[in-house]
């Protein structure tokens, strides 16, 4: 007994003792990743060859690796316009004078210095005391920590002056990622739900209901954009500053703004790559061939979609009006008239999302499906307007933008042409006054609001579809 | 020998435990500073609650450690047999019975005060049939809910913000709190203040802010994959600057999306 628990002590300390010896040996290093090519690329025909054949395939990734970098590297290869007229989408913020693609406003740039001041406070007044050790720069930020490294190096401690102090600030003040960093970020904050290559497909992404978002397609669904255009650097900013209700995208304001405009970056960099990689499929498919060229043709349309994005945003001029009861009435009109509306074929009568035409019967099992499809490939039903979430925006101008311009990648149409914009604010508010349940006491006492005790159809696809 | 060891290493646990406690005010091992008006008398439950509980942990440890000490087998090879004592045995469930009473008759007031409808503020701007807001917890967000100019919520002109809730500080407010989709707690620790979120229940919650500044919102509920991520903001301001956000949510809420 004595000697086992002498033992048992001594095995003890001896562990211990390891444990504080212990140097584990260096990780090799890692080997440099690429992009993987999507399914449009590697799809397959129905004896199983692929359909572009592996050469090209090949070829297909060698020239994104060219125009786009890898995941620890992504850059934007420039091409000779750029370089001649100023254009660098490598470097969003600097004015186009300067090297950069100048992207935002003075006022903007003027915001995200703002925030670095209350994001990199600690470091800020670190540096003010002249503790310098003392700041810590976080792991995503790789280029900033090498510019820091490089500016401390090149001044020795005891001449560091407040001139210096100016300078090191600065280097806070003015941060903006670079695509490297941002791509880190990327990795740290969006990569588990969508993917290396953002096709919607990480780890997380199948436990999710909405999926996902596929960046590669280029298709957005909350945005302004008019004629199913790309999405504004703003759409997408937006998106990730205010997160989308009721699905599993949370809002990101946590971070600060210069990290979610270079995450926008980063997003709009996947989504060009993955617009490019189909464009060159679609073109060796017709073609029967890709020669550098049309790679980088390819490359320049797609970026000027992009670029042109601003012009294609829906402009409204005008106040936003308030809902009044023949406003509201008149939207009722537009929702139920089939030439002009037809809100109520897909989001039912009483705007539960249970229309007609959205559901169909099954021919195997004689149930009642869901009749569409978005452009991802996923089940869709329209939305209940009843429940008050709205994924693009609750706000009056978001039910707006969903109307007039419909959803793109979805079966949401935009508004037809004879709609005015009286008659889509009437839409609007009528849609609003669906989820208007003013909660008072005794409506809470109620159990429901009092619109839904005299409504006979509740929510089963099934019982309306025989109302029409 | 080694029932020095014994000794030293049973003795070790309390002296260490007590140590560890003393210092870790100082290394911010320590709550982070209380913001609220009922916070003190959470952190007084909770300091009263340690010490006895430290008062009884140092006592049976010594205990254990002594008996260790004089009753090692080396110096007393031979069992003494006992039916054990009755009176003992009362005195160990009679003492522990009546701490918990203690314990349980000490914390009912600040419990009311913070959770029963009776202790909710009845005077100020808000109270539990007219709060501040509705907070909305869902996978894995916060969102905020205020009432609009009408002053009634769930009508077209609520305003609606993410991630960031805003309160006047030296008021007491008082919100709805709703899930959407599972159990979700709101926690801010500056506020003492922990409330599980249930889905289809309307749990009215109050508190009053005692200093302007900004404290983590989490959640405090295992919700799902992406519980770690379900941070917000509450951000507590002087009432000027509280309408003034109130104007600013407003102008973007009835925006006609020019930039």
């Amino acid at each position: 007994m004595r000697i086992r628990t002498r033992s048992c002590v001594l095995a003890g300390l001896a562990l211990w003792g390891a444990g504080c010896q212990l140097d584990f040996a260096p990780e090799p290093a890692a080997p440099v990743v690429h992009y993987a090519l999507g399914p449009a690329t590697t799809a397959v025909d129905e004896a199983g060859d692929p359909v572009v054949p592996l050469h090209v395939q090949e070829h297909i990734a060698g020239s994104l690796g060219m125009l786009f970098g890898t995941p620890s590297s992504p850059r934007y290869l420039l091409t000779e316009e750029w370089v001649d007229e100023g254009f660098d989408p490598n470097w969003p913020t600097a004015a186009a004078d300067d090297q950069g693609s100048g992207e935002f406003s003075e006022d903007e740039l003027a915001r995200i210095k703002a925030d670095n001041e209350r994001d990199f406070r600690r470091e800020l007044a670190a540096i003010e005391a002249g503790d310098f050790d003392a700041v810590r720069i976080p792991s995503w930020m790789p280029d900033l920590e090498q510019s820091w490294r490089d500016l401390l190096a090149g001044k020795p401690a005891e001449q560091r002056d407040d001139a210096f102090k100016g300078e090191a600030k600065a280097l806070f003040v003015d941060y903006y990622p670079t695509l490297r960093e941002s791509a880190e970020h990327f990795r740290q904050q969006c990569v588990h739900c969508h993917g290396v290559e953002g096709g919607g497909d990480g780890p997380t992404a199948r436990f999710l209901n909405p999926r996902p978002r596929d960046y590669r397609p280029g298709i957005f669904k909350f945005t302004a954009q008019a004629d199913k255009s790309v999405p504004r650097r703003a759409d997408l900013y937006t998106i990730l500053d205010e997160g989308v209700t009721g699905t599993a995208m949370p809002s990101f304001r946590r971070l600060s703004k210069a990290e979610l405009h270079g995450l926008v970056d980063y997003v709009r960099l996947l989504s060009i790559r993955g617009m490019v990689e189909r464009d060159l499929v679609t073109t060796y498919l017709s073609d029967d061939a890709l020669p550098a060229e049309a790679v980088l043709e390819s490359y320049a349309s797609i970026w000027s979609k992009w670029k042109g994005a601003d012009e294609k945003k829906t402009k409204y001029d005008g106040d936003v009006p308030a809902p009044s009861p023949e406003s509201i009435e008149r939207g009722r009109t537009l929702f139920m008239d089939a030439a002009t509306g037809n809100c109520f074929s897909c989001h039912g009568e009483q705007g539960r999302g249970n229309g007609a035409s959205a559901f169909t019967t099954s021919p195997e099992t004689g149930e009642v499906v869901p009749a569409y499809k978005d452009d991802w490939g996923n089940v869709i039903i329209p939305r209940n307007l009843r429940q008050g979430i709205f994924r693009g925006g609750r706000r009056p101008i978001d039910i707006y933008y969903r109307i007039k311009n419909g959803i793109n990648g979805t079966p949401m149409p935009a508004a037809v042409s004879s709609m005015t914009d009286a008659d889509i604010w009437a839409l609007v508010h009528y849609v609003g006054s669906l989820s208007s349940q003013p909660r008072t006491r005794a409506h809470r006492s109620a159990g429901h609001a009092p619109h839904d005790a005299t409504d006979p159809q509740q929510s089963s696809p099934g019982q309306t579809s025989s109302g029409h | 020998m080694m029932r020095l060891i014994a000794f030293l290493l049973l003795i070790a646990v309390p002296i260490l435990g007590v140590y560890t406690f003393v210092n870790a005010q100082e290394h911010n091992w320590w709550f982070p500073p209380a913001y609220s008006t009922f916070a003190p008398d959470i952190d007084w439950l909770f300091n009263f609650i340690m010490y006895m509980v430290a008062f009884t942990f140092i006592v049976t440890e010594v205990a254990l450690a002594w008996f260790v000490w004089q009753y090692s087998a080396k110096r007393n090879d031979k069992g003494v047999f006992t039916h054990g004592s009755h009176k003992l045995e009362m005195i160990w469930t009679a003492i522990p019975a009546v701490a918990l009473l203690v314990i349980a008759f000490t914390q009912m007031e600040t419990f009311a005060k913070i959770k029963f409808a009776s202790g909710f503020p009845t005077d100020g701007p808000y109270t539990r049939e007219k709060p501040i807001a509705e907070v909305w917890a869902s996978q894995f967000d916060w969102r905020f809910r205020y009432p609009g100019d009408d002053g009634v919520l769930g009508t077209v002109d609520d305003l609606e913000s993410s991630f960031e809730f805003v309160v006047p500080v030296g008021v007491n407010v008082v919100f709805h709190l709703r899930a959407r989709d599972v159990i979700h707690s709101w926690f801010v620790p500056e506020f003492r203040l922990k409330q599980d979120a249930l889905p289809g229940h309307t749990i009215p919650v109050w508190f009053q802010a005692t200093k302007e500044g900004s404290y983590d919102l989490v959640c405090a509920e295992l919700c799902g994959w992406g519980h770690y991520k379900m941070a917000g903001r509450v951000r507590v301001v002087s009432a000027q600057e509280f309408d003034a956000y109130m104007a600013e949510l407003k102008a973007k809420w009835f925006s006609n999306g020019k930039e």
